[in-house]
């Protein structure tokens, strides 16, 4: 309570009025009977590092937003759209390259045959979106292929779901900056030996924009995925009103020899089977809006269903629209290195080398690049939403200043660094494991969505669950094309990475359970008084202001105290005894003496020696230890002090039966350590150069 | 009223009663007040009977009386105002809350006015209305619960 404020003359003769102070109000605020809201300023800082700090971290991230501010947060469909959907729009640049690459192999008159694989992409995309679109509106909690899994096939697969979307999600980031830099590398060769610096760079940057929170990082990557949808429409409309007007008859691209793939086998249907598990790639990213769904703004799942079904139309569109303009073109299959369908479609109906084709390829460049952005969008809401399934540490669902999931964020970043470190940024090496878990959860998710169906059987259920019945065995069909076409290559990492992150997740899950087990009360329970005898231990390193406090602190407590004095010098021990004689005389005194010079082990040896010489017909008492601390002003100072202090409290940390307490003493405490010993300030006799140790 | 800078006020107080109307009235103080170098002044007065001394600590134990302010403060936050909150006892609520205006040299001073159903329905009018109609060295706006349809 602050003192009243002197009354205030009214303009009436007599009137008085006061103004009441209200300290509450700087951090708090009332919100209902016994309910406080705390306001920003609860939580700042209150060291002048802490401010210094405070103030570079709003710079870099941003102010800190409040919960009631998430709404304000929410996508439309317009933002929500490049940020769920860059990795799946993406993949549209070059899912045709990688189906004309497997069709080469048997001629190049087979690769016509690249519009019916297309077609037939296509039409998985449609029953993975459609699927998709059922499950924003059947799960608006988000969570996508987890949730339908967890929900309709039970807890384990939805496990696996997620193992195998986490792991998507990191080799998308690692992907993808690691192709971005090998696009730049190829351009600017000074960069080649420093690719994994420059990934790392690449991918905190994308992280300190995700940190700053979901709206702001979709006002920075917006721009880029609209440009090259825009480009790549356009692209596709030239080129159509050209094949239309037939003056789509020419390759203007000067093709390197040694890019240019050659037929070497025959056709078969495995091979066709390859070409369309090759351009399923197109299909990864598909997932990403269902798992966030709760980030859409009301209605959230209408929204969110509508976004996805906008983006399966552009993907749908740009990649049919490529690969049938990329035919008319009569364009090639080339290597990795070589120019991509999208680079030769653009020359040819731009011209090469025109500023219009020269947009095509940098907004291509910079949406591959951001492609990551929707994996640091995905993964944090799926490691929050298993977070609260107590299948992740319980951190990955908390937000951050920004109300962004800054544990799955700074996980993934970590994570996709190392993942491009171990394998030197590397696209070779890297892209074997990318693209094989997303179908393991399009699988999981479209059976369990026929489950849905057929438990929830309301209208349309029968061809609803006809259709993801065919669309399971169709995604099924490809991850196992893709697993037996890659495992060689490196997917068998994939599929060790999967099973080891469902034992982790498991082991989470148990050890929650296990915690929560143990600390459940039974309902109803009435909560007895306690019953238990307690004692206190001081240990002290002599007598001074710091040891008073405790002692204070312990007579609140209970009257059976005592203090340990561990003294590796003798003659010393003899000074403390007399001090402590003289000022504490009715609380004993333990001198260990210890001539191997440990300080800590003799006061937990002293510990155990004082719980077994209790009488063991009793029940254990409580031990309180009372841990005596000097407080210094600043942190340097602090670090020559408590050092012993530390050293126990970690020793006795998990100790039954023993509650550590620490005392800390600071200057401005004189006045009352004073008072507690009836000694003027300045007196008090102080040993040990009045510090603890 | 002043007309510098197109305001409608240069500082207005709000007084709060911790009934309907003081949602409604912070809200209009603040929307009017936002964007102009204004200030929105909300007090709220614990009235305090001759048994009592003035300075007793009443209101600051109030959870209640802070309450009024803290949710006029909330309003103030939703609609992006800025409000500075004054607790104050006193002996009237009327007087009290028109020498707070005139000491904080107010240009415009808000009250609200609710309205009882009970008994075919009124307006409560109390004291300190009136005493603030009659005795503000400012413009005072009365501003009335809404009643019937308007209150759907």
């Amino acid at each position: 309570m602050t003192a009243p404020n002197s009354p205030l003359r009214g303009r009436k003769l007599g009137d008085r009025r006061v103004v009441v102070d209200r300290p509450h109000s700087a951090y708090f605020r009332y919100a209902g009977p016994g309910v406080m809201i705390a306001k920003a300023a609860a939580s700042a800082p209150t060291t002048a590092l802490g401010r210094r700090l405070a103030r570079v971290r709003a710079v870099v991230f941003g102010k800190p937003l409040s919960t009631a501010q998430e709404i304000e947060e929410r996508l439309t469909k317009k933002l929500a759209l490049p940020i769920f959907s860059s990795d799946a729009i993406s993949s549209s640049a070059y899912a045709t390259d990688e189906i004309l690459r497997v069709l080469i192999l048997a001629g190049v008159a087979w690769m016509t045959w690249s519009i019916y694989v297309a077609g037939a992409i296509a039409l998985m995309l449609t029953i993975v979106a459609f699927s998709y679109r059922q499950v924003c509106r059947g799960y608006p909690s988000g969570g996508g292929a987890y949730v339908v899994a967890r929900e309709n096939l039970g807890p384990n697969f939805g496990l696996i779901a997620a193992a195998a979307l986490m792991v998507d999600y990191v080799m998308t980031v690692a992907v993808s900056s690691a192709s971005a830099l090998a696009n730049l590398g190829t351009a600017f060769t000074v960069i080649q030996p420093y690719k994994v610096e420059l990934g790392a760079l690449v991918i905190m940057a994308v992280t300190a924009a995700n940190l700053r929170g979901i709206r702001e990082s979709g006002n920075i990557f917006a721009i880029p995925t609209y440009l090259f949808v825009g480009m790549a429409l356009l692209a596709i409309g030239v080129g159509l009103v050209n094949t239309a007007t037939g003056a789509a008859h020419h390759l203007p691209v000067p093709l390197h020899h040694d890019d240019v793939l050659a037929g070497t086998q025959a056709f078969t249907f495995f091979l066709l089977l390859k070409a369309f598990a090759g351009g399923s790639v197109a299909l990864t990213g598909v997932e990403a809006i269902a798992n966030g769904v709760p980030a859409f703004k009301p209605p959230e799942a209408k929204n969110a269903a509508n976004t996805l079904i906008i983006m399966a139309v552009l993907l749908g569109t740009i990649f049919i629209g490529l690969t049938f303009v990329g035919l008319q073109y009569d364009v090639r299959a080339t290597t990795s290195q070589g120019a991509t369908v999208l680079g030769q479609v653009g020359a040819a109906v731009f011209g090469d080398g025109s500023f219009l084709f020269i947009l095509l390829q940098i907004s291509a460049a910079l949406i591959l690049f951001l492609a990551c952005n929707t994996s640091f969008n995905a993964f944090p809401r799926l490691a929050a939403i298993l977070a609260k399934d107590d299948c992740m540490p319980r951190q990955f669902a908390f937000r951050g200043d920004r109300l962004a999931f800054s544990w799955g964020i700074v996980i993934l970043a970590g994570v996709s660094i190392a993942m491009l470190w171990a394998f030197d940024a590397s696209v070779d090496a890297l892209i074997p494991l990318y693209s094989v878990g997303v179908f393991i959860c399009f699988t999981l998710s479209q059976a369990g969505m026929v489950i849905h169906w057929r438990k929830e059987r309301s209208s349309g259920w029968a061809w609803r669950s006809v259709v993801n019945g065919f669309g399971a065995i169709l995604t099924g069909v490809v991850f196992l094309v893709v697993a037996y076409e890659k495992f060689g290559n490196g997917a068998w990492m994939v599929l060790i990475f999967i099973p080891t992150l469902i034992a982790m997740m498991l082991f989470v899950r148990h050890q929650y359970a296990s915690s929560a087990r143990q600390l459940t009360m039974r309902s109803g329970a009435a909560i007895p008084q306690p019953h238990r005898h307690n004692r206190v231990v001081i240990p002290i390193s002599g007598v001074n202001r710091a040891v008073v406090q405790a002692l204070n602190v312990a007579r609140s407590i209970t009257t059976d105290i005592r203090a340990v004095y561990v003294s590796d010098d003798p003659t010393h021990s003899d000074e403390v005894r007399e001090l402590w004689a003289q000022a504490v005389p009715d609380v004993p005194l333990v001198l260990v003496e210890s001539p191997y010079r440990a300080l800590i082990a003799p006061v937990v040896a002293y510990l155990d020696v004082l719980d077994r010489s209790w009488p063991n017909e009793q029940e254990e008492p409580i031990t309180f230890v009372l841990i005596p601390e000097y407080v210094a002003r600043s942190w340097w100072e602090r670090m020559l002090y408590n050092q012993a202090a530390k050293q126990l409290r970690a020793a006795l940390l998990g100790r039954p039966h023993t509650v550590v307490i620490n005392v800390p003493y600071r200057r401005d405490d004189t006045r009352a350590a004073a008072s507690a010993t009836e000694q003027p300030a300045g007196t008090l006799v102080a040993t040990d150069n009045g510090q603890p140790h | 009223m002043p007309e510098a800078n197109n305001a409608i006020f240069r500082r207005a107080v709000v007084a709060l009663s911790g009934g309907p109307t003081d949602a409604t009235i912070v809200r209009l103080a603040c929307e009017l007040g936002r964007s102009r170098h204004t200030e929105v002044i909300a007090v709220h007065v614990v009235e305090l009977d001759w048994t009592v001394p003035l300075d007793a600590d009443v209101a600051e134990r109030s959870e209640e009386a802070q309450r009024v302010l803290d949710a006029a403060e909330g309003i103030a936050d939703s609609v992006h105002g800025n409000l500075e909150c004054v607790l104050v006892q006193a002996r009237d609520v009327g007087a009290a809350i028109v020498d707070e205006a005139a000491a904080r040299e107010a240009d415009l001073l808000i009250l609200g006015l609710p309205y009882r159903t009970r008994f075919g329905g009124d307006f409560a009018i109390g004291r300190a209305v009136p005493y603030a109609l009659k005795s503000a060295p400012c413009a005072v706006w009365v501003v009335r619960e809404p009643i019937g349809e308007e209150s759907q």
